[in-house]
């Protein structure tokens, strides 16, 4: 859903003309999706005729991007498109295998448009292999890659991923296929099609885990795995995460070694239980963890958790209080300082925040210069001034229904 | 798809990285093709302590963490701060210094970044810490599971009792967050590069890596004001919603969001489950009024839970699957690497670890119809390219005289 708008938007963030092409009779999803000021939905809940100009997530999506809107079903469409394609350097998609084909948009048709297009396709599943066509959103591709199975405690179901990571991740690893392509193209001068699975980007991000199981045999269904919050390599212990002071208010505490042990102890004010022998090596911690866990919960549960991530920082302890959207957007001074959220205006939704790249670059520049299109806001720019079509042109085009 | 040449052979990349997220931006350099130097202390990488190992041998050449993050490196074991001399030789010829040290550890190695990138002008300084360069946090230490809570990732994961604590998402997601971005950092400052002819420094942060990958979490707050409580498996919601994880006869689950309120799914369910002679009374006439389904969604609910466990989780993905519902089966790893579809695509890459034979390694994340990715091979062992590097740096210095 997000996967293909989140994508362009970091090129879209650093200087790309980017062109998102809509349908007024399909609209996107996230522009249905009810996240609106003022009203707290969940995302289920949706309004049978949404205004498509006040949702928030496809404001979050599409920012510095010029918005179009075509009809495919039309023969005037299928032309725009045709002309939009033969004055683009790059196009996306992400329909499900087989949209594009239909319309007869293929690689090779594309490059006949456009000499030495990137042509980037973004899907779950690839654009080969029998389960090619299956259908497929962020949880499914969690699931299917096996990140949501790797998430729980032991002997209880999964507790697997409280958002669409895989949404997130397909993107950023399809945005650096898509930058990869143009840096080849500036060298060779050759285009590209790019395939990339969301399913197989996931694979990749179960980590050193998967080596474990092919190489060594190790079976994850024995029972003891996963292991929750514990860490299985290294032997850190404590490593969890712990109750503080308000309601649904916690803290993640990791040692690694003797050293923060020392650091930890030395926070808590030295307190008796922490010298006893069942905790006096790091193998010790590590087998005990039960004990040290509910002993580490008891002294927590009475501190802010913000307050006891500091102490703990300035003690040298591994310690991060658990942050909500909120936390992070009001009163997280790191991201505060280092100003990594922003706000633009909108012309329906007002004054809102945006997510910005949490790389600080010396020479690059991020340029904000709108937040997302109202539906079809760029139609006669882009179709009159880029692409040269003329007022008579456009008149038919719009009679048609072609926009 | 065939490929001819990667897009990166002929960039040289001098890695100094000591964590995760460094180690794997490096290694997703190296399977393009560039020729990454990872400089290792002389007693080896601390990555190289940590398990899991090749056939639980303990010990620094079989930690498969570090293999997994370091193929198609070269190691030179080096201390840039006694050998500071060569360590500069090496940025002369270079294109990246990938370095994951934070400002303090920077400072004690007398190692500047800013002059670095003044006195290397074409070198990319790619510094990837758990909180970026400067800012109250700068120097706070950091883990992939304090780096998940503190980001805000672990607020919306864990289980719908929230007496127990948020749990967090396996596989290193933190530290694979940063690298993300770090590559794509990687790739901006590139193309930078070929317009101006200059490097730069580049500031990756995982800690704002992880809050700007929170999906739904960030909108919410943005516009609703209000934020999300974690559920079992499933999306965290300002409000509750009906699970979404259901186990099957075989004990495994598959992922199914029922959206009532979705006409075209709700039939489809029906006629499915109708098939099997599980759907009850939902082929009742009243029932496809979404109001009435959403009054009794617990009694629906109860229905397709006993629906599911009268199947096997890989009946029901691909049954599922193959009338048009977005279903996921919720693999092990041990799965993926059977899976039929993966497979077909020859996904899995064998890398030849010598006398510990050949290993299974997930492929590429992107595939390209015109260039793509070197053959992988192992990770280095400790210093094992060391010679070959000094005599590279001393020919470069010859060169150049």
């Amino acid at each position: 859903m997000g996967v293909g708008a989140c994508a362009t938007r970091l090129l879209a963030d650093f200087g790309a003309e980017v062109i998102r092409i809509e349908d007024r009779q399909r609209l996107d999803m996230p522009r249905r999706l009810p996240v609106y000021k003022g009203e707290a939905r969940a995302y289920g809940e949706e309004d049978a005729n949404p205004d498509p100009n006040k949702g928030g997530i496809f404001n979050n999506y599409n920012r510095n991007k010029l918005g179009v809107t075509i009809n495919m079903r039309t023969k005037g469409g299928r032309m725009l498109a045709d002309r939009l394609i033969a004055s683009s350097s790059v196009v996306t998609e992400n329909f499900a295998p087989g949209v594009m084909e239909r319309w007869g948009l293929t690689y090779e048709r594309l490059n006949e448009l456009s000499p030495n297009v990137i042509y980037a396709r973004m899907s779950g599943y690839g654009h080969s292999g029998p389960h090619a066509e299956y259908k497929s959103y962020g949880p499914v591709v969690q699931a299917v890659s096996g990140l949501s199975y790797i998430s729980g405690l032991p002997g209880q179901e999964p507790s697997g991923w409280g958002y669409s990571y895989m949404d997130n991740e397909a993107a950023f690893f399809n945005a650096a296929a898509l930058l990869m392509a143009i840096y080849n193209r500036n060298i060779t001068g050759k285009g590209a099609e790019i395939d990339v699975s969301a399913i197989e980007v996931g694979v990749n991000l179960i980590g050193p885990l998967l080596l474990d199981v092919a190489m060594n045999g190790r079976s994850t269904r024995d029972g003891a795995f996963p292991t929750g919050n514990r860490l299985e390599h290294p032997n850190a212990a404590p490593h969890g995460v712990y109750p503080c002071a308000g309601e649904d208010q916690w803290i993640a505490i990791a040692v690694f070694d003797d050293a923060e042990w020392r650091a930890l102890k030395g926070a808590m004010g030295s307190p008796a239980w922490a010298e006893a022998p069942e905790f006096a090596t790091q193998a010790k911690r590590f087998a005990n963890q039960d004990a040290l866990d509910a002993r580490l919960a008891a002294w927590t549960k009475d501190h802010d958790k913000r307050a006891l991530m500091l102490s703990l920082q300035a003690a040298g302890v591994r310690a991060g209080a658990v942050q909500s959207a909120e936390d992070l957007n009001e009163t997280d001074p790191q991201i505060a300082h280092r100003g990594v959220f922003f706000e633009l205006d909108h012309p329906v939704i007002g004054e809102a925040r945006f997510e910005g790249t949490p790389i600080k670059f010396s020479r690059t520049v991020q340029e904000n210069w709108r937040s997302a299109p109202l539906l079809g806001e760029d139609n006669a720019f882009v179709f009159r001034e880029l692409l040269g079509v003329s007022s008579a042109e456009y008149e038919a085009l719009e009679a048609e229904g072609a926009l | 798809m065939t490929n001819s040449g990667a897009p990166f052979a002929g960039l040289r990349v001098i890695e100094l990285a000591d964590d995760i997220a460094g180690e794997f931006t490096g290694r997703l350099l190296a399977e393009m093709g560039a020729d990454v130097i990872k400089l290792e202390p002389p007693g080896g990488s601390p990555t190289r302590a940590v398990g899991p190992f090749a056939r639980g041998e303990e010990g620094p050449e079989t930690s498969l963490n570090f293999w997994y993050y370091n193929s198609n490196k070269r190691s030179a074991a080096l201390d840039v701060v006694r050998e500071r001399a060569q360590f500069e030789a090496l940025l002369a010829g270079a294109d990246f210094l990938v370095i994951t040290a934070q400002p303090a550890a920077l400072k004690a190695q007398g190692i500047d970044l800013a002059d670095l990138s003044a006195r290397f002008a074409r070198l990319i300084v790619l510094s990837v810490t758990p909180f970026g360069l400067d800012g109250p946090w700068a120097d706070f230490k950091s883990s992939d599971l304090v780096a998940l809570a503190a980001g805000g990732p672990l607020n919306s994961c864990g289980y719908d009792d929230h007496a127990i604590p948020p749990i967090r998402p396996g596989g290193n997601q933190g530290y694979h967050t940063a690298t993300s971005f770090a590559l794509i950092g990687a790739l901006l400052a590139l193309l930078e590069r070929q317009k101006t002819g200059k490097g730069q420094v580049l500031d990756v942060s995982m800690h704002e890596a992880c809050a700007v990958n929170i999906e739904l979490a960030n909108p919410y707050w943005f516009y609703p004001r209000v934020n999300v409580h974690r559920q079992t498996c499933r999306h965290a919601q300002p409000t509750p919603t009906q699970p979404a994880l259901f186990r099957c006869g075989d004990d495994r689950y598959v992922y199914f969001a029922l959206i009532l309120s979705d006409q075209k799914a709700w039939r489809t369910l029906v006629e499915w489950m109708e098939s099997k002679g599980m759907a009850a009374d939902l082929v009742e006439p009243a029932f496809s009024d979404v109001a009435y389904r959403q009054a009794r969604f617990q009694d629906v609910q109860a229905l397709v839970e006993c629906f599911f466990l009268v199947q096997s989780a890989e009946e029901a993905y691909h049954e599922g699957q193959a009338r048009g519902l977005p279903i996921g089966v919720l693999n092990a790893p041990e799965d993926t690497l059977e899976d039929v579809h993966l497979r077909a695509r020859g996904f899995f890459v064998e890398v030849d670890h010598g006398a510990y034979g050949k290993v299974r390694y997930p492929g590429a994340s992107y595939r390209f119809s015109s260039f793509g990715e070197v053959p992988r091979t192992r990770a280095p062992h400790i210093g094992e390219h060391t010679a070959e590097v000094l005599a590279e740096i001393a020919g470069a210095q010859r060169a150049a005289q």
